[in-house]
């Protein structure tokens, strides 16, 4: 396992939004896909995972249905529903445009002041 | 929102599942990582472990789990409610004494305020009923308050008042309907083609009256109420045009009215036009109203009561300008007042309502007091154990919380039993009489009821948990935990807390007693007034003649002449008469009298008169006092003489230094022809005329029965025998006459006395009623804060005794407290209750605000009760043993 980063606040949701868009996941899936589209750079806390979960569900971003596992297991899988798509577009669009101003920000050099 | 209630809704509603389906989540996460841990080579008992650890608490997770879902608060309540559910239930005796308290004072609240609700609040059932008013003529100088309209008022101002855009005018009667041999008498009123337009509400099926059905060659038309409709016509859906036997006559049914339609408190079933000839409507007959013709109109959107006042009194101005009668009408300070019709209904119980109203509070409060003292005292018994809660973290909103969802769980059950109580109280009620008030047949139980019953017990709820959080969250947790243990009292203000809440219910229950007793006594000095003739053994029936089948003086004369004869034959009957209204019935009439040779002094206007018309030996067979001269005689009325009998008050305020006797006087407003004049022949006793209570003595006088031109006839009979006995035969004495007039309004004088007392009565009952729970509740509550002082204080006393204090020395401690709660309480209630008696002066008869007596008694009763509850805890607390109150420490 290469260098992790903190995860900043607020950014699991987003997080867990883009993995189930993906592919229907369950809860365990969720937390893999995260760490494999990151790279493994992103170390999630499972304990945080499902109160994130339940609480999408609550707001219903995201449904859950039970299915059957990889290894023949009931497992409840999670898929996004149409407000949570309208939610991770909004909140990938949020994203990049802090993240370009922060770096923006960062790369200023003492002559462009 | 909606969302996450739905989402909340789901999760609740299979909680289970909920629970199941996280359990499961959870491990399945748990096992994967486990497995994917020794696919990595870790062993797996180090798989497992890891994987645990890594996951973190699974109990704080499946929580934020809960929490995540909106459940937490949800978990929360239902814990509290079973916390508090649990406490109930290992109280018995608290809880079923906190239940019946709260079931009884909220009970009786919802039974009052049903009354006023339906009586007061509630608009009439019309559209925009606020802008409905009733128009009235009055005389004052007279002594006619009150007097109707006539129908010269309404020709005269049907469209020529702008601020109306409807007027009408009506009155009620009966009148028998159906086929001969299967005739009813039914309720009627008889009213102006504009009448359901003014009212907003008109038939359902069918039309209104037209003006070409006004005169009495063409009113033959009715309006079915609903139920009329289903009962005659078993609800035909073609019943317009059908004919409708009234009094032997046919009419045509025009209209049938809307299910529910009920104008004011009137139980008419059928509708007719209030025809009227011209004559009726020429300005000679415009103030002829009596009190049996009302006018309502409806105000046109945005004016005001004060201009249509205006407008009315501007055109009575002007029709005075030539009025012959102008000066005396000016003399008796004539006036058209316009009411809300609403308000002007209701008016007579209005006052009487609300202090019931206020009563039932009182009530209420008392037991609210006393169910906070018992809650106190329960509370303190938990003192220590909420102390350690709030020392291992329970937070203050927790302990808060607790109180709330207590004490709101007593009282939303206490608050059902309330209903029950209340749908019970409501059928006490119209045993009381209530029925008979103005709007009291529409008192009913309904949702609207209901759910202002559990809002109030809600309400109460939050109030009665604001001591109880208060005592449990006071002064500091270790201080408590050291008070209940060793210390041996608890703080002061707890205490002090307690004994003004005493205090708060004995001034209340004085306050309630005095005022019960104040109205109680009115009652019995009202019921004690004599009515000026002797009401046992007479028994009374009303009967309607018809005027299209006895059309003729002679021919109804004819009637009452074999009605009375057929009448005397009954065993036990001694003396029967004829009256066209008994007096006390609350619709006397009164009418002008002129005196022969009475000049008038300035300013003295024509009196209105109570007016009577009488056949047979109506004075004795109504125990009437003969004064001077004889009575009227069958023989006056068939001859038509023209001769009368005055009361006394009238030959006081005519004759009062010679005789009445040989005197002449003109009915009506002027001296007419001698021919005309009635020779005063006989003085007789003045009697009650609209109601026990009656003040001024506006004088009666009593003419033969064709000469006073007031068909009503009401029958009276005295008995030796009980007068309800008579009941049947006479029914069947007047269906041999005439099978086609039924008999209604039997009833025996007394009972007529004692109905016309139901305003008073009805109040002085609840009262009374109110003031002996009030009672019982001050003993339940003094019982209760004096024995829990006495087990509170059992260390202390203990230790007194054994240092020698003697048991009687212990009792008159405790007695001495309880006398000087009860002394506070009771001056404290003194004073509220002159108070409240000089505010509801209006209710009392003969009786002061402030009447010593009454207040004494009140005082005694509660003095004895409170202090024959402290004898037990009293007497208790000197019988402690040393050894054993020194035990239990």
């Amino acid at each position: 396992m290469g260098k992790t980063a903190e995860l900043l606040p607020g950014t699991l949701d987003m997080l867990i939004l883009k993995a189930v868009s993906l592919e229907p996941l369950h809860g365990y899936g969720v937390l893999q896909r995260i760490q494999q589209i990151s790279g493994d750079a992103l170390e999630i806390p499972q304990g945080s995972l499902y109160p994130a979960l339940y609480r999408l569900e609550h707001q219903e971003l995201i449904a859950a249905e039970w299915g059957v596992s990889e290894n023949n297991r009931r497992a409840k899988y999670y898929t996004l529903t149409g407000a949570g798509r309208r939610r991770l577009r909004e909140e990938t669009a949020g994203w990049n445009r802090l993240a370009s101003a922060i770096t923006a920000a960062l790369n200023t050099t003492p002559g462009e002041v | 929102m909606l969302k996450r209630l739905r989402s909340l809704f789901r999760a609740l509603k299979s909680r289970r599942d909920f629970e199941q389906g996280m359990t499961e989540e959870l491990r399945f996460h748990i096992e994967q990582y486990t497995d994917d841990l020794v696919r990595s080579g870790v062993p797996s008992r180090e798989a497992a472990r890891r994987a645990r650890i890594e996951f973190g608490s699974l109990n704080s997770v499946e929580e934020e789990c809960r929490e995540a879902r909106g459940l937490r608060p949800v978990d929360e309540l239902l814990r509290q409610l079973r916390h508090a559910a649990r406490l109930l239930r290992k109280t018995p005796q608290f809880t079923a004494a906190a239940l019946a308290t709260l079931a009884v004072c909220i009970g009786a609240n919802l039974t009052i305020f049903a009354a006023v609700d339906s009586v007061l609040l509630r608009p009439l059932p019309f559209p925009e009923a606020g802008r409905l008013v009733t128009i009235f003529n009055t005389y004052p100088k007279a002594g006619v308050d009150r007097d109707g309209s006539s129908i010269a008022n309404y020709y005269e101002r049907r469209g020529r008042i702008p601020a109306f855009s409807g007027v009408a005018i009506y009155r009620y009667g009966t009148a028998v309907l159906g086929e001969a041999g299967a005739t009813e008498r039914e309720r009627i009123a008889r009213v102006s083609p504009d009448f359901f337009s003014t009212l907003g509400t008109g038939p359902a099926m069918g039309r209104s009256f037209t003006d070409e059905e006004t005169s009495p060659q063409t009113d033959k038309v009715a309006i079915l109420t609903d139920a009329c409709w289903r009962q005659h016509f078993h609800a035909d859906p073609h019943v317009i045009g059908r004919q409708l036997r009234v009094d032997g006559i046919g009419n045509t049914v025009v209209g049938v009215l809307p299910p529910g339609f009920r104008f004011l408190s009137s139980e008419a079933r059928v509708y007719f036009p209030f025809s009227s000839s011209p004559e009726d409507r020429g300005s000679a007959q415009r103030h002829s109203g009596g009190n049996s013709k009302h006018m309502i109109a409806r105000l046109k959107p945005g004016a005001t009561f004060e201009q249509a006042q205006a407008q009315i009194d501007a055109q009575n101005a002007t029709l005075e300008a030539y009025d012959p009668m102008a000066k005396m009408l000016a003399d008796a300070g004539f006036r058209s007042v316009v009411a809300p019709l609403h308000a002007d209904h209701v008016q007579s119980i209005r006052s009487a309502l609300l202090w019931t109203q206020a009563g039932a509070f009182a009530l209420l409060l008392i037991g609210a007091v006393n169910l906070t003292n018992l809650l106190l005292i329960r509370a303190s018994s938990r003192v220590k154990e909420i102390a350690v809660r709030q020392a291992l973290g329970a937070s203050r909103l927790h302990v808060i919380g607790e109180a709330i969802v207590e004490t709101t769980l007593l009282t939303l059950a206490g608050g059902l039993l309330g209903l029950a109580a209340g749908a019970g109280g409501i059928r006490l009620l119209s045993a009381f009489g209530a029925d008979r008030l103005p709007l009291g047949s529409h008192i009913a139980f309904d949702a609207r009821l209901a759910s202002i019953a559990v809002l109030g017990a809600m309400a109460m709820g939050l109030a009665l948990a604001v001591p109880i959080a208060w005592f449990n969250l006071r002064g500091h947790v270790t201080g408590a935990i050291q008070s209940e243990t060793r210390g041996g009292t608890t703080s002061r203000a707890a205490q002090s807390l307690r004994h003004g809440f005493i205090v708060a219910q004995i001034a209340l229950a004085t306050v309630l007693l005095s005022g019960a007793g104040l109205l109680g006594l009115s009652l019995e000095r009202a019921m004690a007034v004599s009515p000026g003739f002797r009401p046992d053994h007479v028994l009374t029936a009303q009967i309607s003649v018809p005027w299209n089948k006895y059309s003729s003086w002679p021919a109804r004369l004819a009637f009452n002449d074999r009605l009375l004869k057929e009448i005397s034959r009954q065993p036990g009957a001694s003396a029967a008469g004829v009256v066209n209204n008994v007096p006390l019935s609350g619709n006397s009439g009164k009418s002008a009298a002129t005196v022969k040779g009475h000049v008038r002094r300035p300013g003295e206007s024509a009196r209105g008169n109570y007016s009577y018309g009488v056949d047979g030996d109506y004075f004795a067979a109504m125990g009437f006092s003969l004064l001077e001269g004889r009575f009227l005689t069958a023989d006056d009325s068939r001859r038509s003489s023209r001769v009368c009998v005055v009361d006394e008050d009238f030959a006081r305020y005519y004759w009062p230094h010679g005789s009445a006797l040989g005197q002449h006087l003109f009915a009506g407003g002027e001296a007419t022809t001698d021919a005309q004049a009635f020779t005063v022949v006989g003085v007789v006793g003045a009697v009650k005329q609209a109601g026990l209570t009656d003040q001024a003595a506006q004088g009666a006088v009593y003419y033969p029965y064709a000469l006073r031109t007031d068909d009503g006839l009401f029958l009276v009979v005295r008995t030796s025998l009980r007068p309800e006995l008579l009941g049947p035969a006479l029914q069947k004495l007047v269906r041999q006459i005439d099978p086609e007039l039924p008999v209604n309004d039997l009833r025996s004088m007394d009972t007529r006395i004692a109905d016309s007392l139901v305003a008073q009565r009805a109040p002085a009952m609840l009262a009374g009623i109110f003031s002996l729970i009030a009672v019982l509740l001050v003993a339940v509550g003094t019982y209760g804060v004096l024995s829990y002082a006495v087990v509170q204080r059992r260390r202390e006393i203990g230790v007194r005794m054994a240092l020698g204090a003697r048991p009687d020395q212990i009792r008159s401690q405790f007695l001495a407290l309880a006398l000087r709660l009860l002394v506070a309480g009771e001056i404290l209630g003194m004073a509220g209750a002159w108070l409240t008696g000089r505010a509801m002066r209006t209710l009392l008869f003969q009786v002061p605000p402030l009447h010593v007596a009454t207040f004494a008694a009140a005082a005694a009763v509660i003095g004895v009760v409170s202090l024959v509850a402290c004898l037990l805890p009293s007497r208790r607390a000197a019988r402690i043993s040393p050894m054993e109150a020194m035990a239990d420490l």
